[in-house]
């Protein structure tokens, strides 16, 4: 050890060993605000309040009649697509099946996409 | 001739100094980032304000009246009433003095040729100016009638956007 006195190594690899934990410690906590910092972006960009409103009104829509002056059901899931589409700049699609003789409930498909969320469901009648 | 004899001394203090200087960087560095998440928490909770009062003026008051204030409210083009219920949802609090929360809400629907309208619902008594950072909420509604036409596609049912901007003042 370049003409030094070698007798306390120990001490010297002890300090290396300490400053290195020290070290690794500061980059755990730098990385955990990170790691809180993408999390909470996620949860603020997710549209959950536009995605719960359009499934309720979809979910609404599958139970309207469409006789021939008022078509009601045609309308009004028009009027989702479209204003979904130009309010929310979403596309949003759904189709429903409604109850058979063997089949007693109401299925409905959800498809939501805005580009950075797709949200896809089958919902189910009780 | 220089005497080399702390040599090592003199490579462990860099080597010490640099991890120093590295770790205090790392600290000061991840500190900076709380301040991101910050901003958008009142934000957040303005948004579930606003949703919430636009849900409950969207229910039916009890089982034997079958039309929400809301849509009666958007098929009369009722702005004063709006105004009205709108206002003490969001601002009313524990305590004497109203919340300082102002709102402007518009309605959007679909004409038959497809092209989409919007009218303005009701709004606060302090207009929006720019300068303010406003959140967006909106509801859906189906309603009987759409406001501005009175033929057979106007009559029927259609869903119609109802879209609110708060902003504290």
């Amino acid at each position: 050890m370049a003409g030094l006195n070698d007798d306390a190594q120990w001490i010297v690899l002890m300090g290396f060993i300490v400053s290195f934990s020290l070290f690794f410690i500061a980059i755990l906590l730098n990385q955990s605000t990170v790691v809180g910092q993408t999390t909470a972006e996620a949860v603020s960009e997710f549209p959950k309040n536009d995605i719960r409103g359009v499934r309720d009104v979809i979910i609404q829509s599958a139970y309207l009649d469409d006789k021939d002056q008022f078509r009601n059901q045609t309308w009004v899931q028009n009027d989702i697509r479209n204003l979904s589409l130009d309010r929310h700049d979403a596309v949003v699609d759904f189709s429903s099946q409604s109850p058979s003789w063997n089949d007693p409930y109401t299925y409905v498909e959800i498809h939501y996409n805005n580009g950075v969320t797709a949200y896809n469901e089958t919902w189910r009648s009780e | 001739m220089v005497n080399a004899d702390g040599q090592l001394y003199t490579i462990e203090g860099i080597a010490a100094a640099l991890i120093l200087l590295l770790s205090a960087f790392i600290v000061v560095n991840s500190t900076s980032v709380y301040t991101m998440g910050d901003t958008h928490i009142s934000d957040m909770q303005l948004e579930v304000t606003g949703s919430d009062a636009l849900n409950m003026m969207n229910t039916a008051p009890n089982s034997s009246v079958d039309k929400t204030p809301l849509q009666t409210m958007i098929e009369t083009d009722d702005a004063a009433a709006f105004q009205t219920m709108f206002n003490n949802l969001v601002n009313n609090k524990t305590g004497a003095d109203p919340d300082r929360i102002q709102f402007k809400a518009n309605v959007t629907y679909q004409r038959e040729d497809g092209s989409v309208g919007s009218i303005v619902l009701g709004k606060s008594s302090h207009p929006l100016v720019g300068g303010e950072h406003a959140v967006r909420v909106s509801d859906w509604v189906i309603v009987e009638k759409l406001p501005d036409c009175s033929d057979t596609y106007c009559t029927g049912k259609h869903a119609v956007l109802l879209e609110a901007l708060l902003w504290r003042d």
